[in-house]
């Protein structure tokens, strides 16, 4: 499903002329099988995140390659990934990343008008996908009007709605309580064994971790357990 | 993306701030109203002045003014010009007209009047396109045609010194009755040693010309036969009747023979064209109505295209509005730009919804400023006359548009409202699909 072969990154920070190298990843090789939850645990600044972005193709590794699905993504340009993202990945992301001006409904049918489906099949898809996140009556609901939990089912629900094979979770309790936490890992469980699909979550927190099949260990950008 | 969904994109965030794209639909709307109202005074000009020029014209009418002999002097045109003008092809008629050189008395019963005599070669007027009103045709070498409102002119001889000053005919003092078939005398005179002799032609009235298709234009020609030039130059002695107290000797070949007035007339319009070339090739020079139309064209053409250029300044100041509307719009939505992009939406459909976003507030200036255009222009047509009127005291000619509107500026109108809200919709595009992802989402954008 994942290969990530010996990508290595560096951010260039500071003013021009004065630019220092920080790097993130060395070297970093492993694979990740279809229908698997992997989590990628690992401290803060310990290079999980950069990781996850550039599996993502937010951003671009300085050496390496990733392949998703049989595809070398790291050749593709920014439109072909954009293109690749909306046809197999699905995102849930830490402080869910809801657009406030639209309902909660619009927010899960983006990605299927991004697609380009005609109104009815939107429809259908739309609700089927509200139903299945328990969130059938909150479809006219601002984010602003949903609790934190309630905004990452939305959250879920658009990351599932044009049924990707794989769905990238960057700390996605990280904004939740305890109670709605397992109810959420439950949830990508009980995803995973009925449709399939794919997670590679990004956590720091043990309990979240211990959902998947197996870890992926990052310490100061280079893997220490899990490939 | 399909462009329903992308213009209801547009439309929803149009939505979330109304008053500042309807300040830039205003803005955009009076630049094109700006536009359009300043060069429809060019067009209103151009159409009244057209039509003031081709108001009672003959457009398939080419006045020939003069022809070259072998030693390229300059003189009238005569015979031999007449036969190679009606040989040229697409020609339908050539009229010649001679003016008798002094103003004779035409006596009926009790009244009289002076007038201009001409003299016309009738087969060629009624070919092209002269017609009676009542009589006809001059058979007999002393029958002649007056102009429709010949009879007009002659009033009592009593009565007509007192008419004269007042310059304004008298309906009891001219004469009411028919003048076809009439006998009517025509006094030519001449000055020998300070001394001046009449002589009197009787003539009379075969037919009377028709009405000029304008009420205002008067028609007082009379029209005689070349063998009463004849008999005139015989009395006077001198060409075309000219009364010389000095005896000078004319050399009549070459100060007076040929024609004071040649016309061509072509079969159709298409026809001036050539025919008027050709005739300049051979060194004549011309006058025809759609060489004026030509100049006139050209001149306005030019003044429009300048107004519309003016014009088209305001529509630009305008599209600073857009730029800035659009900028705003990508720096408010960066967020969502960036969400958008992260779950697959494509930089191209991004940078699509702008510039449709762009676009639409042009199209929408466009036609709210075209709306306005039009009713501005329809006051000041009503409303400058009257002002000018009650200003300046002064009469303003019926015919006369300040402002017309056709088709085809509101099309280069809109065309360039567009063209110009859509190029200022450009760099803020462009700028929202290099929005960078991570940066937006963490809103630091």
């Amino acid at each position: 499903m994942i290969k990530v072969k010996h990508v290595s990154h560096h951010f260039e920070m500071g003013k021009k002329g004065r630019k220092t190298v920080l790097p993130v990843l060395h070297d970093l090789s492993f694979e990740i099988h279809k229908g698997e939850i992997v989590a990628i645990a690992g401290k803060s600044g310990s290079g999980k995140s950069t990781l996850l972005n550039l599996i993502s193709g937010f951003i671009r590794p300085v050496e390496g390659e990733i392949w998703i699905e049989g595809t070398k993504v790291t050749d593709l340009n920014e439109s072909q990934f954009a293109d690749f993202r909306l046809e197999h990945i699905g995102f849930i992301f830490q402080n869910f990343q809801l657009i406030p001006s639209m309902t909660a409904y619009e927010n899960i049918e983006l990605p299927l008008i991004l697609k380009g489906l005609d109104v009815k099949a939107r429809k259908k898809k739309t609700e089927e996908t509200l139903e299945k996140v328990g969130l059938g009556q909150f479809g006219d609901h601002y984010p602003s009007e949903l609790s934190g939990g309630q905004q990452q089912r939305v959250s879920i629900a658009r990351a599932l709605v044009s049924n990707p094979p794989l769905i990238l979770a960057d700390e996605p309790t990280g904004s939740l309580d305890s109670d709605t936490e397992s109810e959420l890992l439950d949830f990508i469980k009980q995803l995973n064994e009925e449709l399939g699909i794919t997670f590679l979550i990004i956590t720091h927190d043990e309990e979240v971790a211990s959902i998947g099949n197996r870890t992926i260990v990052v310490k100061d950008g280079q893997m220490v357990q899990g490939g | 993306m399909t462009l329903k969904d992308q213009f209801r994109f547009v439309r929803q965030n149009m939505k979330k701030n109304k008053l500042r794209i309807f300040m830039t639909v205003l803005a955009t709307a009076i630049g094109c109203t700006f536009l359009i109202v300043l060069a429809s005074v060019g067009f209103g000009l151009h159409q009244s002045i057209v039509k003031e020029t081709l108001a009672d014209r003959v457009v398939t009418e080419i006045s020939v003014h003069s022809a070259p002999d072998d030693e390229g002097n300059y003189s009238r045109p005569g015979e031999e010009d007449i036969r190679y003008l009606e040989s040229l092809e697409g020609v339908k008629a050539v009229t010649r007209r001679q003016n008798l050189m002094q103003a004779p008395k035409f006596s009926f019963k009790d009244y009289e009047t002076e007038q201009q005599a001409t003299i016309a070669h009738m087969p060629s007027e009624v070919k092209a396109g002269f017609e009676l009103s009542k009589g006809e045709l001059p058979s007999e070498e002393n029958e002649i045609i007056v102009g429709y409102h010949f009879q007009e002119q002659l009033r009592k001889k009593s009565a007509e010194t007192e008419s004269q000053q007042e310059n304004q005919p008298n309906k009891a003092e001219h004469y009411e009755g028919s003048l076809i078939g009439k006998s009517i005398d025509m006094t030519v005179k001449k000055v020998i040693d300070g001394e001046e002799k009449t002589r009197t032609i009787p003539l009379i009235i075969s037919g009377i010309g028709e009405a000029p298709s304008r009420e205002w234009m008067k028609d007082q020609n009379i029209y005689i036969s070349e063998s009463i030039l004849k008999q005139v130059e015989s009395f006077t002695n001198t060409p075309k009747g000219m009364i010389d107290p000095e005896g000078q000797k004319h050399n009549l070949e070459k100060d007076f023979s040929g024609y004071d007035e040649v016309k061509v007339y072509t079969e159709s319009l298409e026809d001036v064209k050539p025919v008027t070339d050709q005739i300049e090739r051979e060194g004549y020079s011309t006058y025809s109505v759609l060489k004026e139309m030509d100049q006139i064209n050209m001149i306005f053409t030019i003044m429009k295209a300048g107004l519309i250029l003016i014009g088209t300044i305001a529509v630009l100041i305008a599209s600073i509005g857009i730029y800035n509307t659009m900028t705003m719009a990508v720096t408010e939505r960066a967020p969502d730009i960036g969400i958008m992009k992260a779950i697959g939406a494509n930089p191209k459909t991004i940078k699509r919804i702008f510039l449709l976003e762009s676009s639409y507030i042009g199209l929408i200036g466009a036609v709210v400023g075209t709306i306005l255009a039009y009713v501005i222009s329809a006051i000041v047509n009503f409303g400058l006359p009257l002002i000018i009127e009650s200003a300046f005291q002064e009469q303003l000619p019926k015919s006369l548009k300040f402002s017309s509107i056709p088709l085809s500026l509101v099309l280069i109108a809109v065309g360039i409202c567009l063209l110009v809200t859509i190029i200022s919709g450009v760099r803020p595009a462009k700028r929202a699909t290099k929005i960078d992802i991570l940066k937006a989402m963490r809103r630091e954008v």
